[in-house]
């Protein structure tokens, strides 16, 4: 359209000529009067002219002087506003309001567009210039957006009330202003046709009554949060819904009397639907999620924790044609916390039906067994977050099979999965992109877990990926775990921001605790004795300590005596029966770090001084001498720590910052940084869900 | 056949001045862009740039091959944050610095040309202009006449007090 007319005018005026050199603009790009004098004048120039040509002429000579004086005045309306929008601080487009008419009607639009509610003082301001009855501007109808969630609970009726003149409020944000009711906000949303977003989350005394207003004026609107309004019922949202036909996004959470007749409703008018949470809609039955999910192809997120009475049936009932299946391209997350009816039949149809899942929440599922574990592979490298905690009856063999099939998991939480052993962590380990890793009371789980957390794959005696990306690990309960198996997981994982070992004893010790987070007020005393959580520089710290205190411990041993005693090695290897050798992970690890001399050791991590701790995989004769590693499957647990002999390359591994620093009564040491870059799957390249 | 970056176009100003550019830098341009696109043929048919004067387009064109090789900016390229920053970086800046008249009339020509990154800097550079400055240090920075009586302007003063100390 545009692109025709700018030929048209190409073609029909490119011969005239402006006596002007400034870039007049096309009279169709613009409506600043100004301009459309200038250009209606340019035909007139040089010839005879009529008295309105003549006049003419003279504000064109005005206009032209103004400009020339005052070059600012060439720019229109349009591109001042865009001026002014780079603005950020309010005080610089109040600065822009004083200095002229025009600059003032071209920034006020931006000053008033979400005005200040997070001061009472401003609030009072803001609220009296919209009602007073003469005023230089109608700032009531600039209004766009209004947040009122900073003061939240202490908002009153009596406060919104002066916000009742703003029809244009096209995003209202009052989130947990508990105290509002029908009586400030029904008035407010009354005429008001330009809402697209409303949030009223806590607004707990908010009837039916506002919500049908909202029905009936706000037709535009796209996102509905009512969380926790739990007076209002089935006849509001059904109005709602029938109404607003370009709903995107809806949160129904714990708006405890809604039923399937709201949602039946919703499935069969908001078909724009891409968000809906409906936690804990207790009332909800199988045949309103089957509804949504055919009727809403756009579909993007459902969240249907404590629903407690949806059952296997609200996917089995998705109509299955097996020529032609039909399945939800678009559903990427997926959360059924608690919904216990849900079995392995369910979560294959889910699975069968949502092919391209990211994101899916089976936690407290509690029926569900290995069967639908082995279904949740077939999303492959689809799936990013996955939550199985409480999910008790599920074992080794499908948490593998996952492993396998799954390479891009992120996120895993297994809390309570009680059959599970270090098999299952021992493959998971190797997932080059998990951050975090929820292993609460796993109980079967050892060091032999951590060892490989910390190192991540290998393969031929080498790591396969680069420097950890771990970043939370939750280990509570988790009590067989010892202070070494974490000492190197914390020298492993630079990344590490979350670390909780609550209910661990090895950790229950006052100099370890000092390093660990505040027990939430709401806890118990026995709940405080056993917590310990390490988060943010409480992780570094504790790692920090133990690094100095086995510095310590090292240099008050004779090397003699350490490579008796003092060192305790640990040879994992993969015992899988499965295992066909080719990725075999050996990681020979020396916690101490004292080598015999002669032995190049490897320093992990930032550690300050001395090499007390090393994983180090086995030589396997990489480079020019190819020496065959001693480092077997075979070598037993107290030969000592890792040999180094020809021209074998040792691994690094390496925390970001942290030099590595060698011994020195080991003698002089080589470090061959031969880590992989991250570059074989840089961050970034793909964006962390949620 | 010559690759598209080796291709010329002809584009004439409003003052009628030809001017020989490469095809990939006049690209830069949507307007343009579109236009030979629509035409076919490029190289043959001379482009009329109709509100921009030759002084101008040659400035414009400096930027234009300047950043010639610079990625097309992504549908989802956040737009909020961009138009939040007033960094611009260096060369940009140096560019930048003309007198008013030129400066008003390369946004205004990046504007009708439908360049949308030169257009950012522009106003990015009167934003920064305009930064930190009373509204008396304002009109002498613009040379604009205060068209408010002082009733008027305490009246605005005091209807938008509540940004001051937001």
């Amino acid at each position: 359209m545009s692109r025709s007319r700018r030929l048209q005018r190409m073609s029909s005026a490119s011969s005239s000529s402006s006596s002007s050199t400034s870039p007049e603009r096309g009279a169709d790009d613009d409506n600043d009067s100004f301009m459309l004098q200038a250009n209606d004048s340019q035909s007139s120039l040089g010839m005879d002219m009529s008295p309105e040509q003549s006049q003419t002429e003279v504000m064109r000579r005005e206009y032209e002087e103004r400009c020339r004086v005052s070059p600012v005045h060439r720019l229109p309306a349009e591109i001042l506003i865009s001026i002014f929008a780079r603005l950020t601080s309010p005080r610089d487009l109040q600065m822009c309001m004083l200095v002229s008419k025009e600059w003032a009607r071209n920034s006020v639009g931006l000053l008033w567009h979400r005005p200040a509610m997070n001061k009472w003082d401003s609030i009072h301001s803001v609220v009296q210039s919209i009602r007073a009855a003469k005023k230089f501007f109608a700032y009531q109808e600039l209004v766009k957006r209004l947040n009122m969630s900073t003061l939240a609970g202490q908002v009153s009726d009596g406060t919104l009330m002066g916000m009742t003149e703003c029809k244009r409020i096209e995003r209202l944000t009052l989130t947990n202003c508990c105290k509002l009711t029908d009586l400030s906000l029904q008035p407010l949303v009354d005429g008001n046709r330009s809402l697209l977003a409303l949030d009223v989350t806590g607004l707990d005394q908010l009837t039916d009554r506002t919500m049908i207003t909202v029905a009936d004026n706000c037709l535009r609107l796209q996102g509905l949060n009512v969380t926790g309004c739990k007076k209002l019922t089935d006849a509001s949202i059904v109005a709602i819904a029938r109404n607003c036909r370009h709903l995107k996004r809806l949160k129904f959470n714990n708006c405890v009397q809604l039923t399937d007749v709201s949602i039946l409703t919703v499935a069969t008018h908001c078909t724009h639907l891409l968000e809906i949470d409906l936690y804990g809609l207790q009332n909800l039955e199988s045949p309103s999620i089957t509804a949504l999910l055919t009727s809403c192809p756009h579909l993007r997120e459902m969240r249907l924790a404590h629903c407690s009475r949806i059952n296997d049936s609200a996917f089995l009932d998705i109509p299955n044609d097996p020529e032609l299946p039909v399945t939800f391209d678009s559903l990427r997350i997926l959360d059924l916390t608690d919904c216990g009816e849900l079995g392995d039949k369910g979560v294959e149809k889910i699975i069968q039906s949502c092919p391209r899942l990211r994101n899916l929440i089976l936690a407290k599922c509690r029926q569900i067994t290995d069967r639908a574990v082995f279904a949740i592979t077939k999303l492959g490298k689809n799936l990013h977050y996955i939550h199985l905690g409480h999910c008790a009856r599920i074992s080794d063999l499908s948490v593998e099979a996952l492993a396998k099939a799954c390479n891009r998991i992120r996120y895993i939480d297994l809390a309570c999965c009680s059959n599970l052993t270090d098999n299952s962590v021992m493959k998971l380990a190797g997932l080059p992109k998990l951050k975090r890793i929820g292993l609460v009371k796993c109980a079967g789980i050892t060091d032999r877990s951590i060892y490989s957390l910390a190192v991540g794959e290998v393969k031929n005696g080498r790591k396969v990926n680069g420097v950890s990306v771990l970043e939370r690990v939750h280990l509570s309960y988790c009590t067989l775990l010892t202070l070494d198996g974490i000492h190197i997981l914390l020298n492993n994982c630079p990344k590490l921001t979350h670390l909780s070992l609550t209910g661990v004893q090895a950790f229950l010790r006052d100099e370890l605790l000092a390093f660990c987070r505040e027990a939430p007020p709401e806890f118990n005393e026995h709940q405080r004795d056993v917590f310990c959580v390490f988060s943010g520089t409480g992780v570094a710290r504790l790692r920090d300590f133990l690094n100095e205190q086995k510095a310590h411990q090292a240099a008050n041993m004779t090397p003699s005596v350490q490579s008796e005693s003092g060192s305790i090695d640990v040879d994992i290897d993969d015992n899988n029966p499965d295992s066909d050798g080719s990725n075999t992970p050996v990681v020979n690890v020396n916690v101490h770090g004292n080598y015999p001399h002669g032995h190049t050791p490897i320093i992990p991590g930032p550690s300050s001084a001395v090499g007390f701790q090393s994983v180090v995989p086995p030589n396997h004769g990489h480079g020019s001498g190819g020496a065959p590693s001693n480092l077997s499957q075979s070598a037993p647990a107290t030969t000592g720590g890792a040999v180094w002999a020809g021209g074998g390359t040792p691994v690094v591994l390496q925390h970001g910052g942290g030099a590595q620093h060698v011994t020195g009564m080991m003698g002089a040491a080589t470090i061959l940084d031969e880590v992989e870059g991250d570059e074989a799957f840089g961050e970034g390249s793909e964006i962390m869900g949620d | 056949m010559a690759s598209e970056g080796e291709q010329t176009v002809k584009l004439v100003s409003s003052d009628n001045v030809e001017i020989v550019t490469e095809r990939k830098v006049a690209e830069r341009s949507m307007l343009i862009k579109n236009m030979i696109e629509d035409l076919g043929a490029p190289g043959e048919e001379p482009i009329p740039i109709m509100n921009v004067s030759e002084a101008v387009l040659r400035k414009v064109l400096e930027w234009c091959t300047h950043h010639k090789n610079d990625p097309a900016p992504s549908q989802d390229d956040d737009a909020d944050s961009r138009k939040k920053t007033t960094d611009i970086e260096d060369w940009d800046q140096k560019f930048m610095q003309v007198d008013q008249e030129m400066l008003f009339e390369i946004i205004l020509a990046a504007n009708y040309m439908d360049i949308k990154a030169l257009l950012d800097v522009g106003c990015k550079t009167v934003a920064n202009m305009i930064k930190g400055k009373s509204p008396e240090e304002i009109r002498k920075t613009f040379n604009i006449q205060n068209d408010f009586t002082p009733e008027e302007e305490d009246q605005i003063r005091r209807e938008n007090e509540w940004a001051e100390d937001r």
